[in-house]
C-alpha cells in the first residue's frame, strides 16, 4: 500500500505540476485575447458609448448610458434561427470594417457533436434581432438551410466569402 | 514465456464483468470531451481564438504525455489505482468545465483531462493483461473493444439529445456524475488478480509462500527495446494510418453538411454510431480470429479498407451511400482497437516495458492525428475535398503497403500444453 503511493503521488504532483506551468505560460496571452469578445459584443446591461471626442473641455467626465438588459445584449454564442424555425448555428464572430460599420456575422453551422460544422459569414442585414418585445430574444437569420449549406467555410487569413441577405455569395472587399 | 500455463492466471468472472463495464463507462465519459469542447465554449460566448488555444495546449499535452504515462503505468504497482486516480481528474475536469466555463480554469481543465487520458487509455489494456495474461488477452481486448464502442455510441446519442433538449453544459455535469458507475465497477475487479509484472508485459509474478513480496524483474533496457525492428515499423504504419484516417470523418461530415440540409445532423449523427455498432459486433471476433490466423492477415485487411473508404468518398457523391461507406470504417476500427494493444502485447513480452511502448505507439497515433487535418485542409483548400479524401486514400496505401510488406508476423508460438 505504502510502495503503490510513494510511486504515484510525485508523479500525479509531476503531472499537475506540467499543467501548472501551461497555465502561467499561457496566461499572459489570453489576458489580451479575452478583451476581444467586448467589441463585437458589448456586455448585456449596461454599456459605454463611444468616447467623447478629446477635442471638448479636457475635463468633461465620461458619460454613461444604462441600457436595459431586455433591449441590448451580447450576441457571441447565442443561437441563430431561421424564419422557419430551423436551428442555424451559433455566432461565433463579427466581421467589422474600419469605419466601425458591422458587415457579417460568422455562424458555426451544422455537424453533430461538433463534427462536421463549418464556419459561413453571412451579411449583417440577413439577420434579424428580435427586441424585448417578445418574451425570448432572438437572432433570425432571412435564409434558409438549403441556402446556407453551400455557403464556403470561412478561413483565417483568406477573403471572407459572405452570403447575402437574398442567398447570393459575394466576396467582402 | 517459457513458463508453464499452470501459473496462468485465472481471474474471476466478477473482475472480468467489471472490467467489461470500467471500459464501457471510460468510453462514455470520454465522449463528451472531443468536437463538442469547441461547440460547448462557443455557446459560453468564447472567441474563436481562445477556443483554438485552449485545445492546442490540450492537444501538446496529450502528445507529451503518452510517453510519461506509459512509463508511470510500467513503474506503479497498481493499475488499478492508477485508473481509479485518472478517472476522477477527468471527472474533475468535466465539472470544471460546466461551472466554471473561464479561460484560466478551462486551460487547466483541458490539460488535465489530456494529461490522464494519457495514462487511462493504457492502463485499461494494462489491466487486461494482468488480469488475463499473454495467451488470453486477443480475446479480452476484442470484448474491451466491444464495450468501449457500445458506450461511445450509446453516450454520443445520449449527449446529443441531453446538449440540444437541455443545454451544452449539461453534457458536462453527466459526464462529471459517471465518475460514480465508473468508480463502483473499478471496485469489482479484484486487485489481487490483477498480476502487476503481467500488466507491465513480464511473465507473472513467481508465488512463493515465504517471501510474500517478490523482487520486481529489471524492464529491458530503453536502447534495446527501441532497437526492435518490428516495433519501429508498427510505429510508423500507426501514424500513417492515422494521418489518413483521422480528418476522414470531420471531412466527411463537412461534405454532408453542403451537401444536405435537413437530414445532415441525423446523417453525421449515424456516421459517428454506425461504426461504433460494427466494431461492437466484430472486435470479439477480432480477437479470436488474431489468436487462431495471426496477427498479419487481420492487420493487412483491416488497413486495406482505409485507401477503399478514401477512394470511395472522392467519388461517391449520394450522402447516403457515403453513409454506408462510412461503416468501413467500423471495420478498420474493429481491427485497430483489438490489434495495436495485441500487436504491442506480442512485442514487449517479457520485456517489462508494455505500457511504455503504448505511450510510444500513442505518441505516432497522436502525431498522425493532429497533422491529419492540416493535410486534408489544406488538400481541401487548394483541390477541393476530393483531392483531399483521393490524398488521404494515398497515405492509407502506403501505410498499407509498409504493413504487408515489412511487418512480420508477432503471433508468440503457441505455449505447450501443460
Amino acid at each position: 500500500m505504502g510502495g503503490r503511493f510513494r510511486l504515484i503521488v510525485p508523479a500525479m504532483a509531476l503531472l499537475i505540476l506540467v499543467s501548472a506551468s501551461r497555465v502561467l505560460i499561457a496566461q499572459s496571452a489570453p489576458d489580451t485575447a479575452q478583451q476581444q469578445p467586448a467589441s463585437p459584443a458589448p456586455p448585456a446591461g449596461t454599456s459605454l458609448p463611444p468616447a467623447p471626442p478629446p477635442a471638448t473641455p479636457p475635463v468633461a467626465a465620461p458619460s454613461v448610458t444604462v441600457i436595459d438588459a431586455q433591449e441590448a445584449r451580447g450576441i457571441i454564442g447565442n443561437e441563430v434561427r431561421s424564419a422557419a424555425d430551423e436551428n442555424m448555428g451559433r455566432i461565433v464572430d463579427v466581421i467589422v470594417d474600419g469605419s466601425g460599420r458591422t458587415r457579417a456575422a460568422i455562424i458555426d453551422f451544422g455537424g453533430f457533436l461538433g463534427v462536421g460544422s463549418r464556419k459561413i459569414a453571412v451579411d449583417w442585414k440577413a439577420l434579424h434581432f428580435v427586441p424585448a418585445a417578445s418574451k425570448r430574444y432572438g437572432i433570425m437569420l432571412e435564409l434558409t438551410r438549403d441556402q446556407v449549406k453551400l455557403a464556403p467555410e470561412v478561413k483565417e487569413g483568406k477573403p471572407i466569402v459572405v452570403l447575402g441577405p437574398s442567398g447570393i455569395l459575394e466576396p467582402l472587399p | 514465456m517459457a513458463e508453464p500455463s499452470c501459473t496462468a492466471s485465472h481471474p474471476s468472472k466478477r473482475s472480468l464483468r467489471g472490467l467489461d463495464w470500467f471500459v464501457f463507462f471510460v468510453a462514455d465519459v470520454q465522449t463528451g470531451f472531443g468536437p463538442f469542447v469547441a461547440v460547448y465554449l462557443t455557446s459560453e460566448k468564447w472567441t474563436q481564438v481562445d477556443i483554438g488555444l485552449v485545445l492546442t495546449a490540450a492537444g501538446l499535452v496529450g502528445l507529451v504525455g503518452q510517453i510519461p504515462g506509459g512509463a508511470l503505468l510500467d513503474a506503479a504497482r497498481s493499475e488499478r489505482f492508477v485508473a481509479a486516480i485518472a478517472v476522477a481528474l477527468i471527472s474533475v475536469s468535466a465539472l470544471a468545465y460546466a461551472l466554471y466555463p473561464i479561460f484560466p480554469v478551462v486551460l487547466v481543465a483541458a490539460c488535465l483531462h489530456a494529461a490522464a487520458s494519457c495514462v487511462l487509455g493504457p492502463a485499461i489494456a494494462a489491466i487486461s493483461l494482468g488480469l488475463v495474461g499473454p495467451s488470453a488477452i486477443g480475446e479480452r481486448l476484442g470484448r474491451n473493444a466491444r464495450f468501449a464502442s457500445i458506450g461511445a455510441g450509446l453516450t454520443a446519442g445520449v449527449m446529443g439529445v441531453v446538449g440540444y433538449l437541455i443545454s451544452p453544459s449539461a453534457v458536462f455535469f453527466v459526464t462529471a456524475a459517471l465518475l460514480v458507475p465508473t468508480w463502483l465497477t473499478l471496485r469489482t475487479i479484484a486487485p489481487r488478480e490483477i498480476d502487476p509484472e503481467q500488466a507491465h508485459g513480464n511473465a507473472p509474478m513467481p508465488h512463493k509462500p515465504n517471501n510474500r513480496q517478490a523482487e520486481p524483474r529489471a524492464p529491458l533496457d530503453l536502447r534495446r527495446l527501441l532497437l526492435r525492428s518490428p516495433l519501429l515499423i508498427f510505429g510508423g504504419c500507426i501514424l500513417l494510418f492515422h494521418l489518413a484516417n483521422a480528418a476522414m470523418l470531420p471531412l466527411m461530415g463537412s461534405v454532408l453538411t453542403m451537401r444536405l440540409s435537413d437530414w445532415a445532423t441525423v446523417l453525421i449523427a449515424a456516421c459517428m454510431v454506425g461504426p461504433q455498432l460494427i466494431v461492437a459486433i466484430f472486435s470479439p471476433w477480432v480477437g479470436r480470429q488474431a489468436q487462431r490466423w495471426g496477427r498479419r492477415p487481420l492487420l493487412i485487411a483491416g488497413f486495406a479498407f482505409l485507401p477503399i473508404r478514401g477512394v470511395l468518398f472522392a467519388t461517391v457523391s449520394d450522402p447516403y451511400l457515403l453513409v454506408a461507406v462510412q461503416l468501413l470504417d467500423g471495420l478498420t476500427a474493429s481491427v485497430f482497437s483489438v490489434l495495436v494493444p495485441l500487436t504491442i502485447a506480442d512485442l514487449t513480452r517479457g520485456t517489462g516495458r508494455f505500457n511504455l511502448t503504448q505511450g510510444m505507439v500513442g505518441t505516432m497515433t497522436g502525431l498522425g492525428a493532429s497533422l491529419s487535418p492540416t493535410l486534408a485542409g489544406y488538400a481541401t483548400d487548394s483541390y477541393g475535398s476530393s483531392v483531399a479524401f483521393l490524398s488521404l486514400a494515398t497515405v492509407a496505401a502506403v501505410g498499407l503497403t509498409a504493413v504487408a510488406l515489412l511487418m512480420p508476423e508477432t503471433r508468440p508460438p503457441p505455449e505447450p500444453p501443460p
